[in-house]
């Protein structure tokens, strides 16, 4: 691999010069929302986020911020907590390799007492040991990789499903409901997305389903994968990596006279993935998530209404109710703690937190996964995701 | 491989090269001039398409184009993405290469100062433009297939991608041949000094090579973001895989940037296929040491000093 050691060292210079400036961005992002300062007097506490603001699939970052946005903004408008709470935002890039800088600009301010990230499970495979060693709880909205839960982080709990349900679920959908015979399983080779595609095919392949593996590295070129994937003749394909990649591949994919059906998981799970493909490629695509959608979803009409007034207009995306979770669900267990909240008395308190969300109750077990693990599935109806029900109610 | 699949490969594998060749040559004409390698016409190649890409958006109509709209749309964006290319690269050499040169820096100050570039100029349009990707809507109809070889469908979009990549290669080769400005590009590039003393300006040499190689990376960027789609990083690694098109061709020569381009495209194209599309940078670059290895100054040899 003499050619990614090359690229790593170009890379990193890159980094260094990034993060200067993602360093002067996020201080200029984080001092829009936390407005509703009532009196001068109280003091501030942070909580910390960590995601995608640049680079890798941004706008799954953003819709979490919009989230965290509104819950801070909710809490600090009740102003039953001793103090003000604000954002921290530290741009991680979806990148394992930017994932402890991240981190470490989060740990090192001790006015962060707890953490809503990191969202994509490279780079919170990356971030995790830090948080652990620093006692600060991270509650990641998003990060599905089914192994984060099993590595040892002692301060680390996961507000979705992971992806050994994604996977199983979208596998039986397309067994049982497309009765697909034969799948091209594609991923981006990304800790995610592996995964999502390691469960996926062993699910496909119990329930007797021919499956196709291949990996490939996210470029904008996917001219010669779609002609190989078009060779191969499935009725499905199935994407296990993020959007602005899916996006890409889906246009290559119809170009090239692609006539199967396109399936791909949460990281592809946004109005993003439309506008990047077209409406008349998206057209028909099936996504599955771990997650409800809030702009369809009665009970979140406030969120939706609060989404827009907090961050200039900005419509919920995936991950936006679920970061609205996980830091309500945080909120929730600052109640207890006093005026002065150690950063260890919010893991303690936060392993028995049982707290009626919008997207569900946040309650985990001694693993730190969530209770509960529905799985849904949408699909792209006249260039609109449209939540179809979760697989078991649609698998019958 | 069935006998279609070959060709279909074959015509994915010529449209990336193609593009892979028009950059590679920005690559070779400056360091056959200056024995530079300019990292930073990546760079070039983004802000060259991000200018095509802008232009031919702001001159989309609403409902589907007609046909002269469609073709003057095309061909605003590539004379716009060639006029933003060659601007970038004026701009990257005056100000990253010239002060150097003036004051006599080694050449890994060169480098240096490329990559610095390179760096503020990608952060730079990620900042202006966003750092999601941009698309352009199609102009024409991009799949449309115009005529298939062995069962392999030849579209629209590919076809123009080919010949107008054909047709810079072509005009270049013959611009560095026959042209009096070609011929004290070569002067230049055999031998600096001597050039001087016969009456060449260097220092015009040098900003028309630049801005030369700046207007092809510039066109090629607004037909690769029609293809695919443009974003402030997207240069990297095309870039990348470009310059080892140059080095494989033999680095200084125009024709060989061109062969190496197509044979890097093709070679990864068909590896997708037989080897894994996890594997298609390793199996570029092993192809180029193994080129090397056997002749060390690349398929056609170094020679932008010699006639063409």
């Amino acid at each position: 691999m003499q050619i990614r050691r090359t690229t790593a060292v170009v890379a990193a210079t890159v980094v260094t010069a990034s993060l200067t400036l993602a360093a002067c961005g996020s201080s200029k992002k984080s001092t829009g929302t936390a407005n509703g300062n009532n009196g001068g007097s109280k003091k501030t506490l942070e909580i910390g986020f960590q995601g995608p603001l640049s680079v890798n699939s941004p706008q799954l970052g953003l819709n979490a911020e919009y989230g965290i946005n509104v819950a801070i903004a909710e809490a600090n408008a009740k102003g039953d907590l001793p103090y003000t709470l604000k954002i921290k935002t530290s741009d991680d890039q979806g990148s394992p390799d930017q994932g402890p800088t991240a981190a470490k600009a989060l740990i090192d301010d001790p006015n962060v007492i707890a953490v809503v990230g990191p969202m994509f499970s490279g780079a919170t495979k990356a971030s995790e040991p830090g948080y652990t060693q620093a006692n600060l709880l991270s509650v990641t909205p998003s990060a599905t990789n089914p192994a984060l839960t099993t590595l040892g982080f002692t301060t680390f709990f996961r507000l979705i499903p992971n992806d050994n349900n994604q996977g199983k679920g979208a596998a039986d959908y397309i067994a049982k409901v497309l009765n697909a015979k034969k799948v091209f399983s594609l991923d981006d080779k990304s800790d995610y997305g592996t995964g999502l595609s390691t469960a996926l095919e062993a699910e496909l392949k119990t329930d007797g389903v021919a499956v196709t593996h291949d990996g490939i590295n996210p470029t904008k070129d996917y001219s010669a994968e779609a002609s190989k994937i078009i060779s191969a003749k499935p009725d499905v394909l199935y994407y296990s990596g993020y959007y602005q990649d899916f996006s890409l591949l889906a246009k290559a994919l119809r170009g090239a006279g692609f006539k199967g059906t396109l399936f791909s998981g949460d990281g592809s799970n946004d109005d993003q993935y439309i506008s990047g493909a077209g409406k008349t490629v998206a057209e028909g695509t099936y996504l599955s998530c771990g997650c409800g959608d809030a702009n369809s979803d009665p009970k979140a009409a406030d969120f939706v209404k609060a989404v827009a007034a907090d961050n200039s207009g900005a419509k919920p995306g995936t991950y936006s109710g679920e970061a609205y979770d996980a830091t309500n669900s945080i909120i929730s267990v600052l109640k207890g703690l006093g005026a002065s909240p150690t950063r260890q008395q919010v893991v303690d308190a936060y392993k028995s937190v049982d707290y009626t969300g919008l997207t569900k109750e946040v309650k985990y077990d001694s693993t730190g996964e969530i209770e509960g693990n529905a799985i849904y599935i949408y699909q792209v109806k006249d260039g609109v995701r449209t939540v179809l029900g979760t697989t078991g109610d649609l698998i019958k | 491989m069935s006998g279609q699949e070959f060709w279909n490969f074959t015509v994915v594998g010529l449209v990336s090269g193609s593009i892979y060749a028009v950059i590679a040559l920005g690559y070779t004409l400056v360091y056959g001039v200056l024995q530079l390698i300019n990292f930073a016409h990546s760079e070039v190649f983004m802000l060259g398409s991000m200018g095509g890409l802008f232009m031919a958006r702001a001159l989309l109509p609403a409902g589907s184009p007609s046909v002269v709209q469609s073709v003057g749309i095309m061909v605003a964006g590539l004379v716009v993405g060639a006029l933003s290319g060659g601007a970038a690269a004026f701009a990257l050499e005056r100000t990253a290469y010239r002060p150097l040169r003036r004051r006599g820096a080694p050449k890994l100050a060169y480098l240096i100062s490329a990559i610095g570039a390179s760096l503020f100029a990608s952060n730079l349009a990620g900042k202006e433009f966003g750092r999601q990707d941009i698309s352009l809507s199609p102009v024409f109809d991009y799949n449309h297939v115009v005529f298939t070889i062995f069962g392999a469908a030849v579209r629209a979009l590919d076809l123009v991608i080919i010949g107008v990549g054909l047709l810079m290669l072509l005009f270049l080769d013959r611009l560095v041949a026959v042209t009096r400005l070609g011929q004290s590009i070569r002067a230049v590039a055999q031998d600096a000094e001597t050039a001087s003393l016969m009456g060449v300006n260097v220092e015009r040499v040098i900003i028309t090579t630049f801005v030369l190689g700046g207007l092809l990376a510039g066109a090629g960027g607004f037909l690769y973001a029609a293809k695919f789609s443009a974003s402030y990083n997207m240069g990297f690694l095309p870039g990348i895989t470009a310059f080892s098109a140059a080095v494989l061709g033999g680095i200084g020569n125009v024709r060989g940037a061109v062969l190496g381009g197509l044979l890097l495209g093709l070679v990864k194209s068909y590896s997708t296929k037989l080897i894994g599309a996890g594997y298609v940078d390793v199996v570029g670059f092993l192809a180029l040491v193994l080129v090397l290895l056997i002749r060390p100054s690349g398929l056609l040899g170094e020679r932008l000093g010699r006639a063409a």
